[in-house]
This record gives structure tokens, C-alpha cells and sequence, in this order.
């Protein structure tokens, strides 16, 4: 009889996937940068005193909120190549990474916004007052000042944003992406599909550890970044 | 941009929202009890079983729902097929409706997340009500219902509503399994024309549609069971 679940595939598959994190770092990466940068735009939108920009932020998040991650993948793939080409432009040669950098930012941004804001509003409006009124100037208070003790309430916010970043990016393969799912796949075609359960477990393994490793490194940052923060005695 | 064909799909892709919706439901309905015992064990402890909903919490939250869908859609029909050979039953494994595999997929990530979700609810409770309420007689089971649920359900609501939309995104995955939902009904219509911009402008439409109402209903029952809140000091 046949053997259903072979364990053996799934040790032997792992060397063959993990050379594929590269690919899926990079595009994380990418993401997680021009994400974060345009969160920090997006927060300061919603943070300002104008209400247009307010609504237009708080919109996209919204939107972004209520969009599945597969949706915004392929709405990039398939309209942006078509938007391109209404000014002449082809973008048919472009490497798929591309469009999941894009979709993946643009996600990203609108987790960030939220993170960055609730962290900024967390910090007493006093604070500012207290370091302008010893002479700082406001770009030192913010530097000196606020940002520090905000950083360490953001973490772990932003730990948990980069790992939900990567699991859904493990949608890329769907458009075509190398990654260590797109290889995965590759290697159960190359099986004639026999075998695929074995190959899904070792993927599940690499993203689980892949997930408590980050967990455990902000948990780090988090402690190192805090030291210097008192909290009040309660009972 | 083909006009038409974007409001002819809106409609084939809002056909696919029953499915999605029933999804939804199904999971949740399994998945709000079973996290909500499995958050008590974790709480108090319960010896093994809390080490296991531990792990399963980690793993659930440590792996993509999309590798999720793959296991088990490649697990069940292995499970079954040894069953099945094993005491001869004549049934065709490869005949199984798909939502079924739906029903278990998001009924299994969901629990995970509503564990953690109950367990720090009900940590918010203090204790002395629980000790307050059998003092006055209350059975155990008088008081988690009585006494700590409602005011532990305020707490829990905003994540519970968190979870719920995340759901329903989620069912866009379906179509790993050849679940009729609103993205794969409309994806085959696109495939006819390759009116892709279209269809997924409609899907996109559809679940910003769906989300936000949604939402807008839990808002409206977290003011309902504001009434419960805890007063503060």
C-alpha cells in the first residue's frame, strides 16, 4: 500500500525552501520601509488640525482596513500596468515583485499610521510643553523627548504589523512571486502533486519559527528601548 | 474599462456574499464557545490542555491562513481515505462540498485568535466578583454568566468585531478550495474576457460594502452592552 504522510519530505524539503527567504525578506522589506514611511505621512494627516486631511487618512485606512489582502494584490497587478498604459506607459516587462512591494506598502502604511498615532497620542501633551519651556526647540523636543518614549509603545505594535506583513505575503505566489510559497509549489508540481501535505507542513514550520523569532527580538527591543521608562506603583 | 461588465459582475460577485456570510457565522458559532473554554483553561491553568492551547495559539498565530487552508486541505481528504479504507466504507472523498473544508479551516484560526481575545477579557475581571457572587450563593456556572461574562464581553467586543471582519476577508481565500464565494464567482466570470480590472474593482466594492456594515453593527451593540461596564473609580 501506498504510504499516505511520509515525514522524510518534510526535512528534506526545508533546505530546498530556505534559500526562497531571501526573496520573501526582500519584498517584506521593502514593504516594511516604504510602509512605514508613508504611515508616518498618513499619521501626521490625521494628527494635523486640517479636517480634509484628517478624513482622507482616516478613509484610506478604512478602506484598507475592509480590503483582502488578495483583492489589493491583484487590483495593483491587473490596474496598474492598465492606469500605466492610459499615459503610455508599458509595464507589462516589470517583475512581479514589484506589484507586491507596491500592494504590500500600501497596507502596510495604513497599519503604521494607526500605530505611529495611538503611540504619539500616548505621550502627555505636558511633556512638550515642559521641554519647550526649558529652551528645546521643537524638532529637539521631538527628538529628545517625545520620540523615545513613543518608540517603546510602538514596538510592539509594529512587531506584530511586520509578522502579519510577512504571513500575508504569503499571498505573492498567487501572482507569480518566487518566494518560499511560489517554491513550494514548484517543488509539489514537480511531485506531480504527491506529497503536497509534507511540503505545506514544512512551510508552516519555517513561518511559525520565522514568526516567534521576531516575537522574541521586539520583545528584546522593547525591554532595552524601555529602561529608562518608570511607571507608576498601583496597589 | 468595460462598464457593462463592471455592474453585470457587481452583481454575480454579490451573489457569492451568502456563502461568504454563512462562512462566517458557522466559523464564529464554533469558534466563540470552543475559545472561550479553551481561554478558561489557559487562565486557571487546567493542567496539559493549557499547555496545548498554548502551542495551538502560537502555531495559528505564527503561519500564514493561507498554509493553513493547505494543510488541512490536503490532511482531511488523507484522514478520511485511511478511515474509510480501514473499515471499508464506499464514499468518495473527492465529492466533498468544499465549505465544509471552509467550515473547519476558519473555525480552526478563529478559535486561536478568540482564546487569546477572552483571555485577556476575562483578565480584566477581578477575581473578588467571582468570590463575591458564590458568596451569595450563585453557582459557578450562575456567576460566569450572570456576573463576569457581561462585563467581560464589553472588554472583548472591539477585539471580537477585529476578528469577525478579519473573518470575512479571510473567506477571500476560499477559492484555494473551490469555495463559491464572492471572489472566485467572480473571477471566472472575468475569466471569459479577461476583464480582470473589473472584477476585482467589483470584489473590491463588494467587501468594503459588506466590512463596513459589519462594523457599523458591532459599534452598535458595544454601545448596547456599555450598560454592563465596570464603573470606574
Amino acid at each position: 500500500m501506498e504510504k499516505y504522510f511520509d515525514a522524510s519530505y518534510i526535512w528534506n524539503a526545508i533546505p530546498l525552501l530556505l534559500p526562497f527567504l531571501k526573496v520573501t525578506f526582500l519584498v517584506a522589506g521593502s514593504s516594511i520601509v516604504l510602509g512605514t514611511f508613508f504611515g508616518l505621512l498618513l499619521a501626521a494627516a490625521k494628527l494635523s488640525s486640517k479636517k480634509v486631511l484628517q478624513k482622507i487618512a482616516n478613509l484610506y485606512t478604512t478602506v484598507m482596513r475592509c480590503t483582502p489582502s488578495i483583492v489589493l494584490l491583484f487590483l495593483v497587478y491587473y490596474g496598474v500596468p492598465a492606469l500605466a498604459e492610459n499615459v503610455g506607459l508599458n509595464l507589462h516587462a516589470i517583475d512581479t515583485a514589484f506589484f507586491v512591494v507596491v500592494t504590500f506598502t500600501l497596507q502596510f502604511a495604513a497599519i503604521m499610521s494607526e500605530v505611529i498615532r495611538s503611540s504619539y497620542l500616548a505621550i502627555n501633551k505636558g511633556q512638550y510643553e515642559a521641554a519647550v519651556s526649558v529652551g528645546l526647540t521643537p524638532f529637539q523636543a521631538y527628538r529628545r523627548i517625545i520620540f523615545p518614549q513613543a518608540l517603546v509603545i510602538a514596538l510592539p505594535n509594529f512587531g506584530n504589523g511586520m509578522i502579519a506583513l510577512l504571513q500575508e505575503g504569503a499571498l505573492a505566489y498567487t501572482i507569480g512571486l518566487i518566494d518560499i510559497v511560489g517554491k513550494a509549489n514548484l517543488i509539489i508540481a514537480s511531485n506531480i502533486n504527491a506529497h503536497a501535505l509534507e511540503i505545506y507542513i514544512a512551510l508552516a514550520i519555517v513561518y511559525w519559527v520565522l514568526s516567534i523569532v521576531i516575537e522574541k527580538f521586539f520583545a528584546m527591543l522593547e525591554k532595552f528601548f524601555g529602561k529608562g521608562k518608570r511607571t507608576l506603583e498601583t496597589t | 474599462m468595460n462598464y457593462q461588465f463592471l455592474v453585470e459582475t457587481f452583481f454575480v460577485a454579490l451573489s457569492g456574499v451568502p456563502i461568504a456570510l454563512l462562512v462566517t457565522v458557522v466559523a464564529l458559532l464554533v469558534a466563540l464557545p470552543l475559545g472561550f473554554l479553551l481561554a478558561l483553561t489557559r487562565i486557571n491553568k487546567i493542567p496539559i490542555i493549557h499547555h496545548l492551547a498554548k502551542i495551538y495559539v502560537s502555531f495559528v498565530r505564527g503561519t500564514p491562513i493561507i498554509i493553513q487552508i493547505f494543510i488541512i486541505y490536503s490532511s482531511i481528504p488523507l484522514i478520511l481515505k485511511m478511515i474509510f479504507e480501514k473499515y471499508h466504507i464506499a464514499y468518495d472523498i473527492y465529492k466533498i462540498n468544499p465549505i465544509w473544508y471552509a467550515f473547519i479551516v476558519f473555525a480552526f484560526s478563529t478559535t486561536a485568535i478568540l482564546i487569546e481575545v477572552f483571555r485577556s477579557a476575562l483578565s480584566t475581571i477581578e477575581k473578588g466578583q467571582l468570590e463575591a457572587a458564590h458568596a451569595v450563593g450563585l453557582t459557578t456556572f450562575q456567576a460566569y454568566r450572570r456576573i463576569i461574562i457581561p462585563q467581560a464581553l464589553v472588554v472583548a467586543m472591539p477585539n471580537i468585531c477585529t476578528a469577525t471582519v478579519n473573518l470575512i476577508k479571510a473567506t477571500s481565500l476560499g477559492y484555494a478550495m473551490s469555495l463559491p464565494e464572492i471572489t472566485l464567482k467572480a473571477k471566472v466570470a472575468a475569466n471569459v474576457g479577461y476583464n480582470y480590472v473589473e472584477a476585482y474593482l467589483d470584489i473590491f466594492i463588494v467587501y468594503l460594502i459588506l466590512c463596513s456594515t459589519v462594523e457599523y453593527l458591532f459599534k452598535r451593540y458595544e454601545k448596547h452592552l456599555s450598560k454592563y461596564k465596570m464603573a470606574n473609580a
